[in-house]
């Protein structure tokens, strides 16, 4: 294929991408871009041109041991719930945008520690780019069948990475604040995830089902190769110890990446993405790895015998069968695997190269007094020409050091460096004591021994056997042979490096961090990051500083790199924040460690720090102080969330109090009405007696027998007067606990008899068919007179509503368990659904007289209430089809052990 | 999600290290072909789909 053609597919390539970006950028918030999803696949970053063409290499000569890369991200993502969960909150209350700042701030906001975790960084990841550019250079040269030509300005390749240098570096520093999330760029990664799949599955497919029937036919034509055997092995303890290492160095890798760290952790939106993160990132990678084994056998098998390089065969095979189709959809897929990594790689290196060494170290002066438009435009240049000299650099690197690895050495070679961060990294979260002075050591021992072990023999090249520093060892010294340091000869390069610079750097980290007292500043931020659930809400309580600060100078700095209108909006979240008077003129803690985290995301947290204390006057502290502070203000969020839920409680407290307010006055208005009801209804006999008596009192002339009735109404009105105070008193009594009741055994049968008996007359009058089985006897335990009362106040309300014809009353009893139910139904209208609870209620009738009255006083349920509660039973309104059924209930047995 | 069960996750982790290490994987360390793929792919494969599974379903579960 022509290079002119391929030139401008790419080209058309990186439009797309810019444009998908770009649509996500101008989008913002929509959910398409702050989606866990997109989150997930943003991760896949992990998955370069290494997966995409190196795994396959591996698989090919070496074997089993591809997989080891992957096995150590699917042994630790499990435990993300907890580990990068902590780091997102952790880097999220300080603004930090790069693995640099999250190291040097948790050791006392360290400018030297920062800038050395920098540099070995970028030592890492050079050679790192340096591979993808290899891989994109090398398939380019496949896929046009041209060969790479040694003059660096005759070669294509050269261009393509200028021109993705020139993309990365205009793309890559739209904001000035790094901590900032670059939802165009995090879309646009996330999108090279899928193609880079997609592409992935379907050469997978391709050779296995159409060049090849399926993985049994792959696995009987590669099993007679030679080699077939051991290469599909773990092999024996020897390469498992070798694997162990593989899947530690990965383990570690998938943390501390510089990539990895800026996709799982800067650019994490929100928590809760790590839910789906946890599940579709190591699904991610099982689809990948699928494919990988039948590709390479399947080329070792069409291949056997010729030189070719087995990193290609996924662009050999398609080629082979002139499918130019699939090969140039394969080589996109690889060019998104491989540019998807330089971009996000490269933004975050010159990140940390000018947050953390260009700015602290040289140019921080300069800034310091300039106008805010020009230090932006300066910061976002300095990182522009970061991004650019990074990828240039890495091509260089490609192209006199790295001709000659696959692309699979290389990449190992970054992780182990990359490695050398873990024991400073995973120390800073988990445990208080580590020091700087631990950390900085510990970093310069490790990449010293990695230096020495694979960076120099690799530069050399392992290849060059006459070199007598690698056969014969420093000063033909043989126990310092770089590749079997003190003898060690069982193990690969690679996990013999990792194995011994990771044993002195760790080691070293714990023992100068036990011998040594840090300072108050880094005990300061261990609190901070071990413990930063209990500070995440405001983490700005948690600083310890003391010394003389003046808002108005804080604010200056602010200025100089917010601009005077984001500066303004902070400080106004920040007073609102912690309750400050904005004219408060001495700043505090809180304020110191707001600005500083304010510019963290600018221009890194050390030279925030500096540029801070350069205009505070800060006091020293001394460790045990530091301490002292610190549980104080455990103590203090401790008591905050203690006086939190005390006032909860009163505010619970304080609404019932309402509730109960709103219900005396409602009763009080019930009394009021009910003593109107019972004045008047007092006031009626009262008014008939005394017309009566008037009558017979001032006329002397009336007929005998209209005296007589008149009389008689004079005392049938005494007595109705008579009953209704005695209710009243009654209930009155019942309701303040004077009156007793005294319970004995009793039929309750015999009673329902006597009950019935002094109405009788009354049920005939009214033609009523009263229905009650009479013949058993049933024991309990109850006072009887009170019960005659109940069931006779049941019983006339029946009487009183069946209808004229057919009146028919029932009165039924059940055993249930410890009590008896009786109940009481007539025919008539019922009681309406409303009303059901309500008709026990005292008042209930009085509130209710205008629009109907049913019965006398309104006195008689609610005393049956009083009664049978005070039998320990309970007396509700039964549903029924037709009429009303009042039921309630007795005790079998004697209920006084039961306290009352 | 519950400190409790966000244990389940570490447990899982410490379980795939174990699993995915000597001196068990050794026990799987055959070329013998199952469904067309050596066994030692297939056991390696299994487990990490399992702890994909066992994973979706925790998250699924308790995460509020």
């Amino acid at each position: 294929m022509n290079s002119i053609v391929l030139i401008i597919i790419l080209l058309g390539y990186l439009i797309f991408l810019f444009f998908i970006a770009h649509w996500a950028e101008k989008k913002g918030n929509i959910k398409w871009t702050n989606n866990s999803y997109i989150y997930s696949l943003s991760l896949a970053v992990y998955c370069t041109a290494w997966t995409y063409y190196g795994s396959i290499g591996v698989a090919a000569n070496s074997g089993l041991s591809y997989i080891a890369i992957y096995i150590g991200p699917i042994i630790i993502i499990p435990a993300w719930i907890i580990i990068l969960r902590k780091i997102i909150r952790i880097s999220r209350v300080n603004n930090v945008s790069s693995i640099a700042d999250f190291i040097s701030l948790r050791y006392g906001n360290s400018r030297f520690l920062g800038a050395i975790v920098t540099l070995v960084c970028l030592f890492g990841i050079l050679p790192y780019v340096a591979l993808q550019l290899k891989a994109i250079a090398e398939t380019f040269h496949i896929v046009t069948k041209t060969s790479s030509s040694s003059l660096i300005f005759n070669d294509t390749t050269t261009y393509v990475a200028v021109a993705l240098a020139l993309f990365s570096s205009y793309y890559g520093t739209r904001y000035v604040d790094a901590s900032e999330k670059r939802k165009g760029i995090v879309m646009a990664v996330a999108m090279e995830s899928i193609l880079k799949l997609v592409f992935f599955i379907i050469i997978g497919v391709y050779v296995t089902f159409f060049v090849f029937d399926g993985f049994e036919d792959i696995y009987h034509q590669a099993s007679q190769l030679t080699g077939f055997e051991e290469k599909n092995k773990i092999g024996g303890l020897t390469q498992g110890i070798n694997w162990f290492f593989m899947c530690m160095v990965s383990l570690f890798a998938i943390f501390l990446l510089p990539r990895q760290f800026h996709m799982s952790v800067v650019e994490n939106n929100r928590e809760r993405h790590i839910k789906t993160a946890i599940w579709l990132f190591p699904l991610y990678l099982l689809i990948f790895n699928l494919f990988v084994y039948p590709i390479a056998w399947g080329g070792n098998i069409l291949f056997k015998g010729q030189n070719v390089n087995a990193d290609t065969y996924s662009l050999l095979i398609p080629q082979f069968f002139n499918n130019d189709l699939l090969t140039i959809i394969v080589f996109l897929g690889g060019f998104s695997a491989a540019i998807s990594m330089i971009v996000v790689s490269s933004i975050s290196l010159s990140t940390m190269l000018s947050n953390n060494i260009l700015i602290p170290y040289t140019f921080l002066g300069k800034l310091r007094n300039e106008e805010q438009l020009v230090n932006n435009k300066k910061i976002v240049n300095i990182r522009k020409i970061g991004i650019f000299s990074i990828i240039i650099s890495s091509y260089f690197i490609y192209r006199f050091f790295a001709l000659d690895y696959n692309l699979v050495s290389i990449g190992l070679i970054s992780f182990v460096i990359i490695a050398q961060l873990a024991p400073a990294f995973f120390g800073a979260v988990f445990w208080r004591r580590g020091s700087r002075l631990g950390a900085i050591w510990s970093i310069i021992i490790g990449f010293s021994i990695c230096m020495y072990t694979l960076l120099i023999p690799y530069a050399i090249g392992i290849y060059s056997d006459n070199s007598p520093f690698i056969s014969e060892g420093l000063f033909h010294i043989q126990i310092l042979k770089p590749f079997q340091l003190f003898g060690l000869d069982y193990l690969q390069p690679v996990p013999h490096a990792l194995f011994w610079s990771l044993l002195f750097n760790t080691m070293v980290y714990f023992a100068v961090s036990v011998s040594f007292k840090g300072n108050y500043r880094e005990r300061n931020y261990a609190e901070m990051y071990v413990d930063i659930e209990k500070y995440s809400a405001n983490h700005e309580n948690a600083f310890v500083w003391k010394g003389t600060a003046y808002t108005s100078d804080i604010k200056k700095v602010l200025i100089r790199f917010l601009g005077e209108d984001r500066t303004k909006r902070a400080m106004h979240i920040f007073n609102t924040k912690y309750n400050v008077d904005s004219n408060q003129e001495l700043a505090d803690a809180r304020l110191v460690k707001f600005a500083e985290n304010l510019l963290t995301g600018h221009i890194g947290t050390a030279s925030a720090r500096i540029l801070i204390s350069s205009v505070v006057k800060e006091e020293k502290v001394t460790l045990p102080e530091v301490l002292k502070i610190l549980e104080e203000s455990k103590e203090n969020i401790i008591i905050n969330k203690k006086l939190i839920e005390t006032s909860n409680e009163l505010k619970k407290i304080s609404s019932q109090l309402k509730n109960a307010n709103e219900n005396l006055v409602i009763k009080d208005k019930q009394k009021d009405e009910f003593l109107d009801t019972v004045t008047h209804e007092l006031r009626t006999p009262i008014t008939a007696i005394r017309a009566a008596s008037e009558i017979l009192h001032d006329d002397d002339e009336i007929p005998e027998d209209l005296k007589k009735q008149f009389l008689q109404n004079i005392i049938s009105e005494s007595d109705r007067l008579n009953r209704l105070i005695d209710k009243i008193l009654d209930l009155e009594k019942f309701e303040t606990g004077k009156q007793t009741i005294n319970p004995s055994n009793n039929d309750l049968i015999e009673t329902i008899k006597n009950s019935i008996e002094p109405l009788q007359h009354l049920i005939k009058n009214k033609n009523i068919d009263v229905s009650f089985n009479s013949s058993n006897t049933v024991f309990c335990f109850y006072d009887e007179d009170r019960i005659i009362q109940v069931i006779t106040n049941l019983l006339s309300n029946a009487i009183k509503f069946c209808p004229e014809k057919n009146g028919n009353i029932t009165i039924n009893y059940k055993i249930e368990n410890t009590f008896v139910k009786t109940t009481v139904t007539d025919n008539g209208k019922g009681i309406n659904p409303s009303d059901v609870e309500a008709i026990f209620d005292k008042f209930y009738q009085s509130t209710n007289q205008n629009i109907k009255k049913p019965v006398g006083s309104g006195l008689g349920l609610a005393i049956c209430k009083q009664i049978i509660e005070h039998h320990q039973g309970k007396i509700w309104v039964e549903p029924s089809a037709k009429g009303a059924c009042i039921a309630f209930t007795l005790p079998l047995k004697n209920y006084e052990t039961i306290d009352l | 999600m519950k400190k409790r069960h966000q244990q389940k996750l570490l447990v899982l982790s410490i379980g795939l290290l174990i699993a995915f290490n000597l001196p068990i994987l050794l026990l799987f360390d055959s070329t013998n072909a199952l469904l067309g793929l050596p066994i030692i792919y297939i056991y390696i494969f299994s487990l990490w789909l399992f702890s994909i599974l066992v994973s979706l379903l925790v998250v699924n579960r308790y995460y509020e």
